[in-house]
């Protein structure tokens, strides 16, 4: 079973070197300006002339690509249909199959929001790709975030694959005792007890000895923790951040005006 | 334009009772003793096991999801914060490493934790049938916050595979905001009550000595003991409330 921890690629590029605070805000300042904006063309626009030479820029041109075939087109282009056939929007008809009749109005309707999901899902492939969640996290614990949300971020990442190796064995095995995981759909439900049971109980005993474990190392001590590693923020950084606060306001200005 | 405006209201009015809500509970430091050191420890093998256990039931291709159980399991033993917490990070870390759609659902896991957390403390988890009622009252909760998601973040129709009911429901000449939550209704009940009683299983099999070292554990406490007459029970009130669905669909769809 092949394992996908995080997206992250590590590359040498400007966008790799931001702060990951600055591209946080980036990626939710493309979201918030995509959907606050009352220009219809203004999401598509974003995807031409941001977010790929964004993600030129990161030098992950490649993965963002192979991730919007594998995620965001599929989603994407499902919400585009159903959207499309099934909103009752008056108008112009297209063509008429049965009960289904598209009209222009509902077409134009499904490609905005088609297009928004798709610059909202792009936003975050983005900022998953060129930002490690480590990196992520200690830079917020450095600005005030508790240090327990840091924790059970950055362990769930390290848990989660051992679960889900642990997951593939349980199955295995009961499967080789028996277990019908295949036929009808009692059988199948009935399942889920004998696969679920050990997995839980047996990742739940280790809590006890890990609470023990990161108790000894100071978890729950109030003192200012140093950090090993140093994670710039330049003034381009805070220029960057300033600048995307300002896009939002601005977009969400022009939406009330124009409405 | 006034409806949209209204709604806003109504949103904002949601935001600011959660809000205070939080506010109470931190300042009151009712919060903070929810959150010992077994918590937090917790709460990575909680949203871990929502990740597994959601696979497991994808192998079984069952029609369900089953990826909070470890969100009701931290709601009950430690409370409705720490509940929320687990589920908001859940969906975080599901779109972090799997899924990038999954980010904008994360109030949806917010509530569910939070709801099965409070039904915990009234005491709402001590038999099986009270747990169908929480799953319950926890699916009507997921429908509702669910809705103004669809409903302005997809306009309407979603990605899922139950958005072929809403695309039904909305060709027969129903309003937006209706027809998403007549889908919730319908689908959410079944998936809410089996993680409530999956939840209450393992709760059941843990030893007491470890269920005791949480914040919570009165919570897990079981009153009663003739399991048999409790299932009956139980089976009795999932159809009745399926019944009173059924009967509020047709209610809304009539009007």
């Amino acid at each position: 079973m092949p394992e996908r921890l995080s997206f992250y690629k590590k590359q040498d590029s400007v966008l790799h070197r931001l702060n990951p605070l600055s591209k946080l805000t980036i990626a939710l300042g493309i979201i918030f300006i995509s959907f606050l904006t009352p220009f219809y063309w203004a999401p598509h626009l974003l995807i031409i002339f941001v977010i790929i030479p964004l993600s030129y820029l990161g030098k992950v041109m490649r993965d963002y690509f192979k991730a919007m075939l594998r995620l965001i087109l599929p989603a994407a282009g499902f919400l585009f249909i159903m959207q499309a056939l099934f909103q009752p929007f008056e108008g112009s008809e297209l063509f008429r199959i049965g009960f289904l009749h598209p009209t222009q109005e509902s077409v134009r309707f499904a490609f905005g929001n088609a297009t928004r999901i798709f610059v909202m899902v792009s936003s975050f492939t983005i900022f998953l790709l060129t930002t490690h969640p480590s990196e992520l996290m200690t830079d917020l614990t450095r600005r005030g975030l508790p240090g327990q949300f840091a924790y059970v971020i950055i362990s769930t990442l390290q848990i989660i694959p051992q679960m889900q190796a642990k997951a593939q064995t349980i199955i295995a095995a009961q499967r080789s005792r028996g277990l019908d995981t295949e036929s009808s759909f009692f059988r199948r439900a009935g399942a889920i007890v004998p696969l679920v049971g050990p997995l839980v109980f047996g990742s739940l005993v280790e809590v006890e000895e890990r609470a023990i474990a990161i108790e000894s190392r100071g978890f729950t001590s109030t003192h200012i923790k140093t950090s090993l590693h140093d994670i710039p923020d330049t003034t381009a950084d805070k220029l960057i951040r300033w600048m995307f606060i300002v896009f939002i306001i601005l977009s969400l200005v022009s939406r009330i005006w124009l409405s | 334009m006034s409806i949209i405006s209204e709604n806003t209201v109504y949103f904002i009015i949601a935001v600011a009772i959660i809000a205070i809500l939080l506010v109470w509970a931190y300042v009151t430091k009712r919060m903070q003793k929810d959150f010992s050191t077994l918590t937090w420890v917790l709460i990575p093998v909680a949203i871990a096991i929502n990740v597994a256990v959601g696979q497991i039931v994808v192998t079984l291709k069952l029609p369900v999801y089953l990826d909070s159980i470890g969100t009701v399991l931290v709601a009950v033993v430690a409370g409705p914060w720490a509940g929320a917490l687990t589920g908001t990070l859940s969906n975080i870390i599901w779109g972090a490493t799997i899924d990038p759609n999954a980010f904008p659902w994360f109030p949806v896991a917010f509530f569910i934790g939070l709801v099965s957390g409070l039904m915990a403390n009234a005491g709402w988890f001590k038999s099986w049938w009270k747990v169908v009622v929480t799953g319950f009252v926890v699916a009507l909760t997921s429908a509702i916050v669910s809705t103004p998601i669809a409903v302005y973040l997809y306009g309407g129709i979603t990605a899922s595979g139950s958005s072929f009911i809403t695309a039904y429901l909305l060709q027969t000449g129903q309003g937006v905001v209706q027809a998403v939550l007549s889908t919730g209704f319908l689908v959410e009940p079944v998936d809410k009550i089996a993680t409530a009683m999956l939840a209450f299983a393992i709760i059941q099999g843990l030893s007491k000595r470890f269920v005791a070292r949480f914040p919570r554990p009165e919570n897990a406490e079981v009153e009663g003991t003739a399991s048999q007459t409790q299932l009956i029970i139980a089976v009795v009130i999932v159809i009745l409330l399926v019944l009173f669905a059924v009967f509020l669909l047709g209610n809304i769809i009539g009007g």
